[in-house]
């Protein structure tokens, strides 16, 4: 087993050192159409984020007191049910809304300090069944004055035009980035068949002795997981680095005053490119192995 | 130890380079396969170590069926065959105990395994003080000698040569004859393709003869024509 783990990187070294201007144009067009895959995810997540709660066709929130009785809130709740001009409701308990609120504000700790899950209000998310704004308004306002409730809140036209925008952003953007994708896992398998055309006469005398088919592969494979990795690598090296300054940039251009993208969605991104890149490079190389081998 | 039973090999409708050859090579023996250039010496040998499939008829090669060998198992095939050619195939890059050693490697032998069997059958070969040097430092005969060397260091059951003497002087000839002859000796099959007349007539060994693709004889103790 070490003879053989040993060979395979000595091999992956040599075979990146031999082409190393191809092997360069492969991780730079991995990197740059990665940065764009990530960077339409990342967008995703923000915009999201911010228009979390007018997501499929909520158009406007009831929001409750943070201590109204579970009277008035079961009887708002079987008002908007029953009431036919509403399509769909959904009821953010206390907790989710405490949970969203930690997600928001996870960089003030000081906020999170103050709050705790019974001073939050409570709300009802409601689908109605008509488009007409007004008609929508006229619903909403019914439940203003009801007991029990704070405030009843409507998707403005500005969130609902940059959801649209966004979207077409996104998929501008991913469009650019499949053709990116297609065009470097060509330049791999390229670099990988201009590796097998220089080893060919030690693939001859490896299948010739017998080397299984993986063993003369996986060197290959190596290296196509190389190129894809170091691609993704410096991609997301290059979005971490960009990601705040890009955020701080749209909330200053009061284009979304509350864009946030979270920690935890920027690693999930990363992770999500690492999974892309590698298996773009490994299988590419893959393919072209067996493609050019012969095997 | 090889058996063919009514092979057939076309290269397309027209060329057909083995028609019904049925031959029966018992463990250890030495057979010489004559006859002039597109004779189907080389497909013969080409289609025991399963570079080539038969289109018809069925191979035993080391008790396995092989005309229908699955492609995984043909490297574990090949273990079992030492081949060596007229153009020794030898990696330039490598020097004689790297060109030996990587037969072995690539098949993961423990290292303990390389270390001991490599000086072993160099010392076999006659090569052992040039162990060293790279392949374009010897002369012809000395690269064969290497070639075998890493056709048999993983003591195969069988021995292909195609055309092993091809590039050589008589004189360095019966040198790799008196190699080859030896590996038979340990119980190693050896079947070789040739049109060296003098090396077939001086080893009276088994002859088989094609011409256009069939056997048109078999003789044991046989000369080449």
């Amino acid at each position: 087993m070490s003879t053989k783990f040993g060979y395979s990187v000595r091999e992956t070294a040599q075979n990146v050192r031999r082409n190393l201007s191809l092997t360069l144009a492969s991780v730079l067009t991995v990197a740059v159409s990665l940065s764009l895959v990530g960077g339409a995810v990342l967008l995703r997540y923000g915009v999201n984020n911010v228009t979390d709660r007018w997501q499929n066709g909520v158009e406007f929130e009831v929001f409750l007191n943070s201590d109204a009785s579970p009277e008035q809130s079961q009887r708002i709740g079987n008002e908007l049910q029953t009431s036919k001009d509403v399509k769909r409701v959904v009821y953010i308990s206390q907790e989710e809304q405490y949970k969203q609120f930690k997600l928001y504000f996870a960089d003030q700790p000081e906020y999170l300090e103050n709050v705790t899950p019974d001073k939050l209000p409570p709300s009802y998310r409601v689908v109605p069944r008509e488009a007409d704004p007004d008609i929508i308004k006229t619903i909403g306002a019914r439940f203003t004055r009801e007991p029990g409730v704070r405030e009843v809140v409507f998707a403005e036209e500005a969130v609902r035009d940059l959801l649209k925008v966004s979207r077409v952003i996104q998929a501008v953007i991913l469009g650019l980035a499949l053709v990116l994708l297609m065009s470097a896992s060509l330049l791999i398998f390229n670099t990988i068949r201009m590796a097998i055309f220089a080893r060919r006469r030690e693939i001859e005398v490896m299948k010739l002795v017998g080397a299984t088919n993986w063993f003369i592969r996986v060197p290959f494979m190596l290296e196509g997981l190389f190129q894809g990795l170091a691609g993704t690598l410096s991609a997301f090296a290059v979005l971490y680095v960009a990601q705040e300054p890009a955020q701080r940039f749209i909330r200053d251009a009061r284009l979304f005053e509350q864009f946030a993208i979270f920690d935890s969605q920027v690693l999930t991104t990363g992770l999500f490119m690492v999974v892309i890149g590698s298996l773009l490079g490994a299988v590419g190389a893959g393919v072209a192995a067996s493609r050019f081998l012969d095997i | 130890m090889i058996k063919l039973e009514n092979v057939t090999k076309k290269y397309s409708k027209e060329v057909v380079a083995l028609r019904d050859a049925s031959v029966d090579i018992q463990k250890g023996e030495f057979l010489f396969l004559v006859g002039p250039s597109g004779s189907g010496k080389s497909t013969f040998i080409r289609l025991l170590n399963k570079s080539e499939s038969p289109d018809i008829g069925r191979i035993w090669v080391a008790g396995k069926d092989i005309a229908h060998l699955s492609k995984w198992k043909v490297p574990f095939l090949r273990r079992n065959i030492g081949c060596v050619f007229q153009d020794f195939k030898l990696l330039p890059s490598k020097t004689v105990y790297e060109n030996v050693a990587f037969a072995l490697e690539v098949i993961n032998r423990p290292r303990h395994v390389v270390e001991s069997q490599v000086p072993a059958i160099l010392d076999l070969v006659g090569l052992a003080e040039k162990s060293g040097r790279f392949p374009h430092e010897l002369s012809g005969g000395e690269q064969q000698r290497v070639s075998i060397a890493r056709a048999f260091v993983n003591r195969p059951l069988i021995l292909l040569a195609d055309e092993p003497t091809g590039n050589l002087d008589p004189t360095t000839s019966e040198g790799i004859m008196r190699l080859l002859d030896r590996i038979n000796r340990t119980g190693t099959t050896v079947v070789m393709a040739t049109h060296d007349q003098g090396i077939v007539d001086a080893m009276r060994r088994r002859v088989i003869e094609l011409a256009h693709g069939s056997i048109v004889r078999d003789q044991d103790r046989g000369v080449y024509s």
